[in-house]
């Protein structure tokens, strides 16, 4: 029962209400499986409205999705599908004490993101030249349907919050970046990594359903 | 902190690349023109499978306490039954929607 000498052993990033650094990392990274789950539920609303709007107008939603580029939605996969890779390396690196690796990796993750969002870019703006706007903005005459406006409108509250997500994501890497070079993280201590890393994923994740389910209709 | 799984370089890039060609393999069954709805079954069955390999493998749920599946689960099921009751609505109207 040294308790004093058990005192002085507890590292700097230890919280005093843990009782090591394994519980404060378990606890930060169960905290963040239940914020993926509120994210699961955030964009399950809109899942929700995607699924309901298809029942009722199946004929729709074929019509509509052949506007969005296939090809361009497949590069943006694979660039997330790429970024999600670079971020488990990130991981990886960090786990072994190799932070120059972990930078490297959060900049190709950062780059792949903002690739990602470019290509996006490019999407929606193609879109506005054409009258494409969500909603009562809807000006495009291309799609015989009455309802049209409601797949775009979807698609962007879709799209949308991903991108966001995505946004944030990229902040969340270079707060990181910033972090690993005060020398902040090492083998004993990459919570922050790890945390982002599951956030990024399930960025991933999302975005691996909202592809088939948009551009790839028919 | 011992105890975190790692896994290897050429693990998490066998994952990538499995999940690469799974993504090729969904824009390549669009080509051959599947009926309706079956297009869609296999699309989201596809997506799930990927989906299922980044929360497994990237997401360290294989290795990890098995609570954290458990939460992704409810998660899920939760979901399910937010799309189920809504349904149970849309689905048996006489006059769909009002007005949108």
């Amino acid at each position: 029962m040294s308790e004093p000498s058990a005192v002085e052993e507890r590292p700097s990033h230890l919280k005093h209400y843990f009782v090591d650094s394994d519980q404060q990392f378990d606890s930060a990274k169960m905290g963040m499986w239940v914020f993926l789950v509120t994210e699961i539920l955030f964009f399950g609303g809109l899942f929700a409205a995607y699924i309901v709007y298809r029942s009722w107008y199946p004929e729709l939603f074929l019509m509509a999705s052949t506007e969005l580029d296939v090809f361009w939605g497949t590069v943006n996969t694979a660039v997330l599908i790429g970024s999600s890779l670079t971020v488990a390396m990130a991981i990886r690196s960090a786990q072994l004490n190799q932070i120059k690796g972990l930078i490297i990796n959060l900049w190709i993750t950062i780059g792949l993101a903002f690739v990602f969002m470019v290509i996006k870019y490019f999407e929606y703006v193609d879109k506005f030249g054409k009258g494409i706007f969500p909603g009562e903005y809807y000006a495009y005459e291309g799609i015989a349907h009455e309802k049209a406006n409601i797949f775009f409108s979807i698609y962007y509250m879709m799209t949308g919050l991903h991108g966001i997500h995505v946004i944030i994501g990229i902040g969340l890497m270079l707060w990181l970046v910033v972090k690993a070079k005060k020398g902040v993280f090492s083998s004993k201590y990459y919570t922050h990594v790890e945390i982002t890393g599951l956030y990024w994923h399930l960025v991933d994740v999302i975005w691996i359903f909202l592809f088939p389910l948009l551009y790839l209709i028919d | 902190m011992s105890d975190h799984h790692i896994s290897s370089a050429k693990f998490l890039w066998g994952v990538g690349i499995s999940l690469f060609f799974l993504t090729f393999i969904t824009v390549a069954v669009t080509w051959i023109q599947i009926p309706a709805p079956w297009n869609v079954v296999v699309a989201i069955a596809i997506a799930t499978v990927k989906a299922g390999i980044v929360v497994t493998f990237f997401m360290n749920l294989y290795w990890d306490a098995k609570f954290n599946t458990l939460l992704l689960i409810m998660g899920f099921a939760f979901f399910l039954l937010l799309i189920g009751i809504t349904l149970l609505d849309t689905l048996f109207r006489i006059d769909p929607i009002p007005s949108f």
